[in-house]
């Protein structure tokens, strides 16, 4: 199966996708608590992880994945109750979208942001991981 | 003589993939759905021979659908869609009465077995 030919589908979907978090994101700015944009926030950005996996972007899915790991917890929570965790969201929506270009502008896999990965640590199962004996 | 099938995943992507994937091997997509609602309504609609049902969804979960589809039809099959870190949902829907699951990204060959072997289960 070709998956090149779905880079163009992926494009205009992601395209979509991130222009949607972006408006969520706007609600949540305002207020924190704001369920509806925070499930929203959420199923996109495991859209994204998806679509992003399918293709071989492991910049995108990798990054997805970590920002909806963090999105469920605060679903837990009732709101973003960190300091700074939109401020955090919208860096993250910056971030898909300079893959999402790359992407456009080259047809080449995107490159990991490393730095933002870093802020966003390492997921549970590593974390255990790296506490065995 | 085809696998009816139908695809509900908020992601036309998702969507276009899965068709593209089991569409040669036999399965034919009579339909699809863009939410756990529209899900639901179309089983009912269309009465396929099996469902592939993404977990999240807006409007109703794909663990909702499923047990409704299954309130519905006891005899439905239906194959969750899953991602990495879902394995309590995935087994919250098995529990449910979901007959398998396939996993993103999809491996085209372990989706075409895992569909065939629901397919054939008590046919």
């Amino acid at each position: 199966m070709d998956l090149a030919k779905y880079r163009t589908l992926f494009l205009e979907e992601a395209t979509e996708h991130l222009a949607e978090i972006g408006q969520a994101l706007l609600v949540l700015e305002k207020d924190a608590r704001a369920g509806e944009a925070l499930d929203t926030v959420f199923r996109l950005m495991h859209s994204m992880k998806g679509m992003g996996a399918s293709l071989g972007y492991d910049a995108v899915s990798l990054l997805a994945h970590r920002l909806e790991d963090r999105l469920g917890e605060w679903r837990g929570h009732g709101g973003v109750d960190d300091p700074g965790g939109v401020a955090l969201l919208f860096r993250g929506l910056e971030s898909l979208e300079r893959m999402v270009a790359h992407v456009r502008e080259t047809a080449d896999a995107p490159p990991a942001d490393l730095a933002l990965l870093a802020e966003l640590g390492i997921p549970e199962p590593a974390k255990k991981a790296q506490r065995l004996p | 003589m085809s696998i009816r099938v139908l695809v509900a995943d908020d992601a036309r992507f998702m969507r276009k993939l899965i068709r593209e994937i089991i569409e040669p091997e036999g399965f034919e997509v009579v339909g699809e759905a863009a939410d756990g609602r529209a899900a639901v309504e179309e089983f009912t609609k269309l009465q396929p021979d099996l469902v592939t049902m993404d977990i999240v969804m807006p409007k109703r979960s794909g663990i909702d659908a499923v047990k409704e589809i299954l309130a519905l039809d006891p005899t439905a099959k239906v194959a969750m869609v899953s991602a990495l870190g879902q394995e309590a949902l995935v087994m919250e829907a098995l529990q449910a009465g979901a007959s398998d699951y396939i996993v993103k990204p999809f491996k085209p060959e372990a989706v075409i077995a895992t569909l065939r072997k629901i397919a054939e289960k008590d046919a």
